[in-house]
């Protein structure tokens, strides 16, 4: 009977609760931390950026050796219409992202209170403080380390590209005929690793700086605590926004990464105001027409890329892609409440009759 | 006997699991690029399923209904109500995948919601997460055509 409290009955019961009580989040492991508390944080000073591709360069140097090659021939997914994505006959390309690219460096000219200015932007992972493309990762590939490093492990990654998918500025990219999955089942499932900035990670970890921050000659990247660096962009910004005879107060127009996406760990500061940098930039995707090198890399680099856009984020506002998942963290608390509401109010169910207690039917 | 609104709760609360489960797992498998890749998103009606967000959001409120109907039951089972709520595993097997399920989820909804879980422990909850839910999904499948095992037997044999 029901009413005996057996070690069956005590075991169910105390799963279930200690089910639920994890998952309403009212008991944490010691091991959780509040992410973003120790995260090392860059901001970019862009009126210090003079566009010569140190940091490029540096970063090509320290880590593209470490992409491997593909095996040959990339096996072609199945079906068909899957891309294969070989940029490794193109690693000589810097204009944007690549797998054998982490970071490139966005040259604009735009016009701003009636002059001619040159602005350079290196472009790379934003590492975000609740990134989606380490989240929603099926397998554990991407991975957020304490540090605030988004990362993506190569030898987990099968290459099916939902990071970048997920990711507003899609900066993870595609290598194929590299990877686990060519030991797995290479034509269903899987199409190599993808790869993007890890901000150095082994070179942090030894308490050393990422190399696109120590080759630049400019210094126009800073790193330190998540906290102080945002002071540091705040205060950076109020000059900025001040040398532009715009209120001090207006700051935040002169800034991009502190709210985007939910915050990031890459805050830029620029002389002028991102909407203009934005415009600038969707202005120079517009008319950028693809040459034949273009072609050919796109051809090479996956089929329906568009040349010149693909591999080259935008910088507009972005709207906080894990806020949904965050907010229906909320139902997941509430609804065993409810449930355990509806139970013991005796909405649904009622009281055992004393002795006859139907049989259920056998479990088909 | 049991009442007819017990009766009726019985057959809501198990529509309810069952709807719990098959959204859970649709939207559960959906977060592998596998819809896109093999053709289902392009069903007509069905393009949604290439949208992992939103597959991410039904996969949440299938969660939701899940817990609330475990907590449900067990509030139940507590003050020993009429068993009209019979839905779910009847076996340890299956209430321990569940539980599983339950606590890897529930981890990897808390790193969704911000809180930091050392990489090497996450990948650890994807696979049992994944794991389970497969082992589910395989467990309900062999139940729902073990009856169908006689009539293959009879076919094999000889007939007088």
């Amino acid at each position: 009977m029901a009413t005996d409290i057996s070690r069956r009955n005590f075991l169910r019961g105390g799963l279930a609760a200690a089910a639920g009580v994890a998952a309403s989040g009212l008991v944490l492991p010691q091991a959780v931390q509040a992410a973003g508390a120790d995260s090392l944080c860059t901001v970019l000073d862009l009126s210090k950026c003079i566009g010569c591709e140190a940091c490029v360069d540096g970063c090509r140097e320290q880590w593209q050796s470490t992409v491997p090659d593909p095996v040959s021939p990339i096996p072609q997914p199945l079906p068909s219409r899957v891309p294969v994505q070989d940029w490794s006959r193109r690693k000589d390309v810097q204009d944007r992202l690549t797998p054998y690219n982490f970071l490139y460096v966005e040259h604009l000219n735009l016009a701003h209170r009636g002059r001619e200015v040159e602005l350079h932007v290196p472009r790379r992972c934003m590492h975000c403080v609740n990134p989606p493309c380490t989240n929603l990762c099926p397998f554990g590939a991407g991975r957020v380390e304490k540090n605030g490093v988004v990362h993506i492990d190569p030898e987990v990654c099968l290459g099916g590209a939902k990071c970048k998918q997920v990711c507003p500025w899609q900066i993870p990219q595609r290598q194929s005929g590299v990877g686990v999955y060519l030991n797995l089942m290479p034509t269903l499932a899987g199409n190599g690793v993808m790869f993007k900035c890890h901000r150095c990670l082994p070179l942090v970890a030894k308490g050393q700086q990422p190399r696109c921050v120590e080759v630049c000659p400019q210094q126009v990247q800073s790193i330190g605590p998540r906290a102080s660096m945002l002071a540091k962009a705040q205060e950076l910004a109020r000059a900025k926004a001040k040398a532009d005879g715009a209120s001090p107060e207006s700051w935040r127009d002169y800034v991009y990464g502190l709210n985007e996406n939910g915050g990031t760990n890459t805050i830029y500061v620029s002389p002028m105001p991102f909407k203009e940098v934005s415009a600038a930039i969707a202005q120079d995707r517009r008319q950028a027409q693809p040459g034949r090198g273009q072609r050919a890399a796109s051809r090479q680099g996956g089929r329906g890329l568009r040349a010149g856009q693909a591999g080259r984020p935008f910088m507009g506002p972005v709207k906080d892609t894990m806020a949904s998942a965050e907010n229906l963290t909320k139902a997941l608390v509430l609804a065993p409440l409810a449930g355990l509401a509806a139970g013991f109010t005796r909405l649904f169910g009622s009281k055992k009759p004393p002795q006859s207690e139907p049989k259920e039917a056998p479990h088909a | 006997m049991p009442s007819r609104n017990n009766f009726n709760a019985g057959r809501v609360s198990r529509w309810l699991y069952g709807l719990a489960v098959g959204v859970a797992l649709f939207s559960g498998f959906g977060q592998m690029p596998l819809y896109k890749r093999y053709y289902l998103a392009d069903i007509p009606g069905l393009g949604w399923s290439a949208n992992f967000l939103l597959l991410s959001d039904l996969h949440y409120l299938a969660a939701a209904l899940l817990l609330g109907l475990l907590a449900w039951r067990l509030s139940l089972q507590a003050r020993q109500a009429v068993p009209a709520w019979s839905w779910g595993p009847r076996t340890w097997w299956g209430w321990g995948l569940i539980g599983l399920l339950v606590v890897s989820g529930a981890a990897k909804a808390l790193r969704n919601y911000g809180v930091f879980l050392p990489p090497p422990l996450l990948m650890i909850l994807d696979f049992v997460h994944l794991g389970s839910a497969m082992a589910l999904a395989f467990t309900g499948l062999a139940l729902l055509l073990r009856p169908l095992l006689p009539k293959l037997k009879a076919l094999r044999q000889p007939t007088a």
